[in-house]
């Protein structure tokens, strides 16, 4: 009886000692970029540097052991970066979550040096100041000083970065749009020679970077895309399979976006012609969403400018703006009576209204399905006081290039990352609000995370 | 009625070379024409071919440069960098005040003036090529723009004023088509009735011999390369302000474009003659061509394909390669023709 007793009062000693254990991890913190607090399993506490957020593992954050913590996410955050959204799979919003769980808007409290953002941002290679041994590769097709989503993506990915005190570097590389595939290809061959752990970036080449990548992959360097840069959709020739070649792509359900694009095409124009734009010749993501718009239009919707076959893009653009009045002109010349038209880019199609003016035909009887949000054309839409030309968008998508870090980080963990981590997204009608004529630069996307206090030093003239 | 003497003949069948090695891209202006009103009839309309008159004045203001190049005997490849750089320096002199116009303006064309001056002492001082030293050039200054590119933020706009004026129209048609026509005149003006432009294009023709007879040959290469980037600084800042957003690559567009303009409009790569009005049409021709295959609505692919067939077809009949055929036709007799035991006796003679 006394020996049960001394056991029975053992047993609720160690419950006690160890109930306290878990009470003190959580409320630990760590300062600035220190290294995260990790004890194990199974009362495993995580303190994320990204606002000092504590994370305790448990039924609630599936990904603690990873040290992330999807549950810390917040709302309005998400609510800012993609709207009134359905979540997409557990598995690809939990990592969805967890990216945006690190966007403090408040990079002080954050920890982040915002000087040291700027660096990181500005320069080809920098020391993040946290001391760890990991380096983030960021392969743009891009770059800061071309494009400004290019550039707002690109700060994401560095004040994400600044967020794992592991990554002790942060190595950029830019091909500034060159049309040159060789020089999108040196950009990643670079960083794999650099030795990075992992890559980040938006493949514009697609297929043409398949075998860089397969480098990286062979050379223990997962490649992450976002922006739902496939290289190669499925079905494509010479496409690499995620999940098995590389890493993961982050991005929308690319069907899915161009279903929502003919969903607003069909229910905004009764009848009559539409068009659809996209970027640098059949690139995975205007394909992906042109062929699933194509098989859902209405009969009643006229395609103006069907592409050749189900591989190919049409209306393509480059993404780059000097073209984009031509590609405009060229479609109006003949069809002037068009109603509609769906394309990626909203700035785009701000240059692309300039063609309107040069043939005098009236911007009105217009409905536009976008994806990117940038202000520069909502500024527009509210200068113009148009009431019969309406513009639906759903997210810019800046953010996706943290989710592709925090991907990247957890898989350097042991995390099983899914072959697409979907974002999920929704369709939304431009009002006067999505217009701030006080934002730092008007082609900034509203959905974007970067704070604004780092957008100010960014674009500041 | 007095009967023509053979000096009188071969005066006219040269005079008839000259006038008509320019006459090819007329001709592709007019298939263009015919093709469009068959294909692309709306190509045609008055709207339209005010829409994409800006843009062909602005390939035919670098290709006027290019001209002036290529008629020396050279050829520029930092045609794109000075137009970026042009370009650029209206949005970061600019600095978005109407006020500060004038100054950016000056100062494109003063940077535009100092690359075309380092070219010109390069080539003609220095007598490196050509191609090797405008190319190079050209990847300094694309540094240095891409440099100073980070000074601002990008996608910065020009001045609304600067924008705005680019955007009107006189007489029905914007301005920058006016400013590329009047610098047409101004070339052909030149050659025509300047003591200046006639040296030019003696010593573009003959530079030994124009050496000889005392022409300063250096000068005049140096005057073109800086000229020709003066144009290009024109061109870059005047899309600048159609495009009002310019970005660090606006310029890639024009390394290529400028030189098939200038060879389907008469002149050789190798120097010599060359016409500002013919140089004008091609490029009007080039940038036709180009907005009617997207009026066409091919895919890319094909786009490409035919606009790279048309002007391999454009440089086959332009210049005087045709006429010049024609032209050994007409004054060479052909010679009888051999019996075939001649033709044996004078092989077994080379063998023996």
């Amino acid at each position: 009886m006394k020996r049960s007793k001394i056991v029975g009062l053992l047993t609720v000693l160690v419950l006690v000692v160890s109930a306290c254990a878990e009470d003190a991890g959580d409320t630990t913190t760590t300062g600035a970029g220190e290294a995260s607090t990790t004890t194990g399993a199974p009362a495993e506490t995580t303190t994320s540097a990204a606002a000092g957020s504590t994370t305790t593992a448990g039924a609630d954050n599936p990904l603690a052991d990873y040290g992330e913590d999807p549950t810390a996410a917040d709302q309005a955050l998400v609510d800012k970066a993609l709207g009134p959204v359905t979540p997409s799979d557990d598995a690809s919003w939990n990592i969805v979550l967890a990216s945006i769980a690190r966007a403090s808007q408040d990079l002080a409290a954050a920890g982040i040096d915002i000087d040291k953002a700027m660096e990181c941002w500005s320069q080809p290679e920098c020391d993040t100041g946290s001391g760890g041994d990991m380096i983030m590769g960021y392969a743009d097709g891009g770059g800061n000083t071309v494009n400004v989503w290019r550039a707002v993506s690109h700060m994401e990915a560095v004040l994400q970065a600044l967020t794992y005190p592991e990554i002790g570097t942060i190595v950029s590389t830019a091909a500034d749009f060159n049309p040159d595939p060789a020089v999108h290809i040196n950009g990643i061959r670079f960083l794999i020679d650099r030795g990075v752990n992992f890559i980040v970036g938006y493949p514009d080449f697609g297929v043409a970077l398949r075998d860089v990548i397969l480098e990286a992959t062979a050379a223990g360097i997962p490649y992450t895309s976002f922006s739902a840069g496939w290289v190669g959709l499925p079905d494509q020739e010479g496409a690499l399979v995620p999940g098995q070649d590389y890493l993961t792509v982050v991005g929308e359900d690319l069907c899915a976006l161009g279903d929502s694009f003919s969903g607003i095409l069909n229910e905004g124009i009764p009848e009559g012609e539409v068009a659809l734009l996209g970027g640098t010749p059949n690139n995975a993501l205007s394909l992906g969403w042109q062929r699933c718009t194509i098989g859902s239009l209405g009969e009643s919707l006229t395609l103006v400018n069907p592409p050749p076959n189900d591989d190919t893009t049409t209306g393509d653009t480059n993404w780059y703006n000097p073209i984009i009045p031509d590609v405009f002109r060229g479609l109006l010349t003949t069809n002037p009576e068009i109603r509609g038209w769906a394309y990626e880019y909203a700035d785009g199609m701000l240059s692309g209204l300039q063609a309107y003016e040069e043939l005098g035909i009236p911007v009105a009887n217009l409905t536009l399905a976008l994806r990117t949000d940038e202000q520069s054309l909502f500024c527009d839409w509210v200068d113009r006081n148009e009431p019969t030309y309406k513009i639906y968008f759903s997210a810019g998508g800046n953010f996706q290039s943290r989710t592709s870090v925090t991907a990247a980080m957890m898989a350097s963990k042991g995390a099983e990352i899914p072959a697409t981590v979907i974002v999920p997204h929704v369709m939304r009608e431009v009002t006067a609000d999505n217009c701030d004529p006080n934002r730092v630069n008007p082609v900034v996307s509203g959905t974007s995370l970067v704070p604004d206090e780092a957008l100010a030093l960014m674009f500041a003239s | 009625m007095t009967a023509t003497t053979p000096t009188e003949s071969k005066a006219a069948i040269t005079a008839f070379v000259v006038a008509s090695r320019y006459l090819p891209v007329y001709l592709a202006l007019l298939l263009l024409l015919v093709v469009a009103a068959i294909w692309a009839p709306a190509v045609l309309g008055s709207v339209q071919l005010s829409a994409i008159a800006p843009y062909g004045a602005l390939l035919g203001i670098t290709a006027l440069g290019q001209m002036l190049v290529i008629m020396t005997g050279g050829i520029d490849l930092s045609t794109p960098g000075t137009f970026t750089l042009a370009a650029v320096i209206m949005v970061g002199v600019g600095q978005q005040s109407d006020d500060r116009i004038a100054v950016a303006m000056v100062t494109a064309i003063v940077a535009a003036a100092l690359i075309g001056l380092v070219n010109g002492i390069l080539i003609g001082g220095l007598k490196l090529n050509a191609l090797i030293v405008t190319l190079a050039v050209g990847q300094v200054v694309a540094g240095l723009v891409n440099r100073y590119g980070r000074t601002f933020a990008v996608q910065s706009p020009v001045p609304t004023g600067w924008s705005d004026w680019t955007s009107t129209r006189i007489l029905g048609v914007s301005p920058v088509f006016w400013i590329g026509t009047v610098i047409t005149i101004v070339l052909i003006l030149a050659f025509r009735y300047t003591t200046v432009g006639r040296r030019f294009q003696v010593v573009g023709s003959n530079p030994v011999a124009s050496r000889v007879v005392g022409l300063r040959v250096n000068l005049n290469q140096i005057s073109a390369y800086v000229v020709a980037a003066i144009l290009y600084a024109v061109a870059g800042m005047a899309l600048a302000g159609l495009l009002r957003t310019p970005g660090i690559s606006v310029g890639n567009t024009y390394l290529l474009g400028p030189i098939a303009a200038v060879v389907i409009g008469g002149a050789s790569l190798t120097g010599g003659l060359a016409s500002p009005l013919s140089t004008f049409a091609a490029a009007f021709f080039l940038t036709g061509l180009n907005q009617m295959l997207l009026t066409m609505g091919l895919p890319t692919a094909l786009q490409l394909v035919v606009f790279g067939l048309v002007i391999i077809g454009g440089m086959l009949v332009s210049g005087d390669r045709i006429i010049k055929g024609v032209e050994r036709l007409l004054r060479e007799p052909r010679r009888p023709r051999r019996t075939n035991s001649e033709t044996t006796n004078s092989s077994i003679d080379g063998i023996g």
